[in-house]
């Protein structure tokens, strides 16, 4: 069912999520590239390894005598890693992302955890997702929610954050007033038919809303509103990518950051883009698994990538990869690894300083048989939020976090 | 109990069509009108006690529906296929007389979160199903018992190797952290000890073994208590602790509570209740189902409906029964809308409520409505006709029409102001089912 421009523009203007924005159509008037002199045009991509990613067999310290020490049956043999220097090589299966270290386009943080560790995976995500390590704080608000809460609403009246997947949007995109939305492909989010329900029926009377957060009813209206203001964004998102000629691997994640690449190169007004890949939690039988894991971690990186670079995007955008915790460095009995510590996290795009950052956690020198964080994730998240967000309020991380060489100068 | 006491209706909060609608809604997978009508003539302990002892619906059920259910369940698992095993739990829903047992068997389902993602065995996801629905409404300790042999639930959490010389802590971590205790109520020290104590417990082919060679029978402590405990002391350990009964009391109320209408006195209470009571279900359920709290004005249309619940109340409420809609696409849609049966997101199961209504999700009830009133839930298509089961009903007039399905499927006279009356009645019915209203119950 077609809808004339006129409806659109009606709807847009008369929702009071878009009532922020201009009402002129944005996505047409808004230049394609600010990037280069403001904060606003910069896209944040979060990979989420889910069930904490193996570290010490992603960027695997070779020559450490612990590795063989505590690595028997699942240690990857040296001559089929990838050197980046002589103290560290690649998983075999990282060979795009290698190549992306090479051409300048990858940062490798090592050695990431935090005080304390948790060891479980609720806890321990709940840590990364809201940066808090206070209980009680984990199912309020994740720290890009309260990033986005510095933003205004996106001009276009796109959510802050959009999950590509399954799953209801993570805590770390809950914020007080931002906004963030799942969906799993774009076809989702087009309505075979649009309910009669007039937009003012949806929309909560002026000034409810602030006030009565709680009420169930005000949430559910506002919901549709912004699901039905969504899914006119991604009917005309969509016209505009039906010539796209990228290559991704025909895996999940790589359809998922085809999909972000869609809407970034649609100028879709989110500022962060979340994508989960699971599975990492390799109790058994690790090594195929891992291998096929970071395969697809790879692949789809280095194609979304190059999907932007070739559509002169990139240079707005930085990919964050991170797991919620490394895993125990000694492995289990049944081929596999138990929960462990600090882990690398992965920076990629044209803007990070490529290259390895942080020293290479020693596999001798252990803490209760796991491995010492030597930086902790939240000097990631300032230098994330200050040098690439432009976010510099206090409130987002509480304290004050020594930032790390991540980029370019 | 003062939480929990018995309801009475009162001319402030009466046994009115709002109420019986509220129940079917919140307890069951909504009602069609003469099972609404029947209620409302037979008064609430009547229609309490009915879906308590699962026979609450009458239309649509098929004579012989349990050897139905039996064939389409063997033939799904015959085939491996867990599509088809999907399509089958829809088909029970769809056509169960006992509506509450299949929506305790969702809650248990959510419980024990076990993803076919890495069993990969329709059969025994099929066999944990079925010990879900037999303990459904049974003292929790059947259950457990019954669970901490389960090889689906074993093997999801990786019991194939759990040897005295590495107890699987994972195993452990779990069954405390999520289908008893909860987080907080027991020691890093109590993981490793219940760890040792479940070591040797394994599958093999498909079935729960004990192998007693990999037994740690060594003195363990537990919760204080040292002893040479095994797995069924474990078992025993776990169903004695207070936290497991809050636990409990909290799924319950999860799931026939709504938003922020129990507060931790409440909880208390029927936790305390269902200790007395060898933290018997069935019990918690009756109590909870027949408390003023349950019909009190502000526990009335403030839970989010889950999209089995939506999707399968939506079908009752409206009769489509015959020709029954194909239920693998019911399976399809309830995945889109972010409930995947025998997929669960991870072991702490679907995060529920307000984490329901993405703009995704909220697009797809849409789009169900307007498939279910369009016939395309059907193979082949069978369009929906609004005015013959309005008129079936006695309504005849159009305006008598739009009141009968704002009554059936909202439990009011007046539609949701603003709805387009200049509709043909089949997209008004797919407007109310789209609505921000009926997506809570």
């Amino acid at each position: 069912m077609f809808r004339t421009r006129f409806h659109r523009r009606e709807f847009l203007t008369r929702s009071s999520l878009i009532a922020l924005a201009p009402s002129v159509p944005v996505f047409l008037a808004r230049a394609a590239s600010a990037a280069e002199t403001s904060y606003d045009g910069r896209i944040l991509v979060v990979i989420q390894l889910s069930g904490g990613n193996d570290g010490i067999n992603t960027v695997v310290p070779y020559t450490d005598e612990g590795y063989a020490k505590h690595r028997d049956k699942l240690r990857l043999p040296t001559e089929q890693l990838i050197k980046v220097n002589d103290q560290v090589g690649l998983h075999p299966s990282l060979r795009p992302m290698a190549d992306l270290l090479e051409d300048g386009r990858l940062a490798i943080v090592q050695g990431v955890g935090y005080p304390n560790p948790n060891r479980s995976h609720d806890v321990s995500m709940a840590i990364w997702h809201t940066a808090r390590m206070d209980r009680d704080e984990h199912k309020t608000f994740g720290w890009l929610g309260r990033a986005m809460d510095e933003r205004p609403v996106p001009a276009d009246g796109a959510p802050h954050a959009v999950l590509l997947g399954d799953d209801s949007p993570p805590v770390a995109l809950r914020g007080r007033r931002s906004t963030s939305v799942a969906l799993a492909n774009l076809q989702d989010l087009k309505l075979a038919s649009r309910p009669t329900l007039p937009d003012h029926r949806l929309a909560a009377a002026p000034g409810q809303d602030q006030n009565q957060d709680d009420d169930l009813a005000a949430f559910a209206r506002r919901a549709a509103l912004d699901a039905y203001a969504t899914a006119d964004l991604i009917e005309n998102v969509t016209q505009n990518v039906a010539n796209d000629r990228s290559a991704y691997p025909a895996t999940q994640l790589a359809e998922r950051l085809k999909s972000v690449a869609q809407l970034i190169k649609a100028n879709f007004g989110t500022p962060v883009y979340y994508a989960i890949q699971p599975g990492y939690d390799t109790h058994a039988v690790q090594l195929p698994t891992h291998a096929r894991l970071l395969r697809e971690l790879a692949g789809a990186l280095k194609a979304f990538l190059d999907d932007l670079r070739t559509a002169r995007l990139d240079d707005r955008v930085l990919v964050l990869c991170f797991s919620e915790f490394g895993r125990r460095v000694q492995e289990d009995a049944s081929l596999g690894t138990d929960h462990g510590t600090a882990g690398p996290v992965f920076l990629a795009g044209p803007r990070v300083a490529a290259g390895m950052v942080g020293p290479t956690p020693s596999l001798i020198d252990l803490e209760d048989g796991d491995l010492k964080a030597a930086i902790d994730f939240r000097q990631v998240y300032a230098t994330i939020l200050h040098q690439w967000l432009g976010i510099t309020s206090p409130g987002v991380l509480t304290n004050s976090f020594e930032l790390l060489p991540i980029f370019n100068a | 109990m003062d939480s929990w006491e018995p309801w009475q209706p009162s001319a402030d909060e009466p046994w009115d069509l709002r109420r019986v609608v509220h129940l079917h809604r919140r307890a069951a997978f909504a009602a069609t009108w003469k099972e609404i009508r029947r209620d409302l003539d037979d008064g609430p302990h009547a229609a309490i006690d009915r879906l308590l002892k699962g026979d609450s619906r009458v239309e649509g059920v098929p004579d012989d529906f349990e050897k139905m259910a039996g064939v389409i369940g063997d033939a799904a698992v015959g085939l491996g296929n867990v599509n088809r095993l999907k399509a089958w739990w829809f088909y029970r829903m769809l056509f169960t007389p006992d509506p509450l047992g299949e929506r305790l068997t969702l809650m248990w389902h959510n419980h024990f979160a076990t993803s076919n993602v890495k069993i990969e065995d329709a059969a025994l996801m099929r066999r944990q199903n079925a010990v879900l629905r037999t303990c459904a409404r049974a003292p929790f300790g059947e259950m457990l018992r019954r669970m901490a042999k389960d090889p689906a639930l074993l093997l999801w959490l990786d019991a194939e190797v759990n040897r005295k010389e590495h107890p699987n802590e994972n195993l452990a971590r779990e069954i405390m952290e999520l289908f008893t205790l909860g987080v907080g109520n027991y020691t890093e020290n109590d993981i490793k000890e219940v760890a040792r104590a479940l070591t040797g417990h394994t599958v093999k082919d498909g079935e729960f073994r004990h192998a007693a060679r990999d037994h740690d029978d060594g003195e363990k402590t537990i919760f204080q208590q040292t002893g040479r405990w095994s797995g069924d002391d474990v078992v025993r350990l776990l169903l004695e602790h207070p936290a497991t009964a809050r636990r409990l009391a909290f799924r319950i109320c999860e799931q026939f509570m709504g938003e922020g209408n129990v507060d931790q006195a409440a909880l208390d209470e029927l936790a305390n209740g269902l200790r007395a009571r060898e933290l018997d279900i069935g019990w918690a359920a009756a109590t909870v189902l027949h408390s003023a709290a349950f019909f009190s004005e502000r526990n009335l249309r403030n839970r989010v409906l889950a999209p089995v619940e939506y999707l399968v109340g939506a079908l009752c409420a409206l009769e489509v029964f015959d020709p029954p809609p194909s239920t693998l696409l019911l399976a399809e849609r309830s995945a889109n809308l972010g409930q995947d049966l025998f997929y669960p997101p991870n072991v702490f199961g679907w995060p529920g409520g307000r984490a329901w209504l993405t703009s995704r999700a909220i697009i797809g009830r849409t789009n169900f409505a307007t498939a279910l009133v369009a016939g395309a839930l059907h193979h082949p298509s069978h369009p929906f006709d609004a005015a013959a089961l309005a008129e079936g009903h006695g309504a005849s007039e159009v305006a008598d029409q739009r009141t009968f399905f704002s009554q059936l499927l909202l439990g009011r006279a007046n539609p949701p102001d603003g709805l387009s009356h200049d509709d043909t009645l089949d997209r008004y019915v797919a407007s109310l089912l789209a609505s921000p209203e009926a997506q809570l119950a």
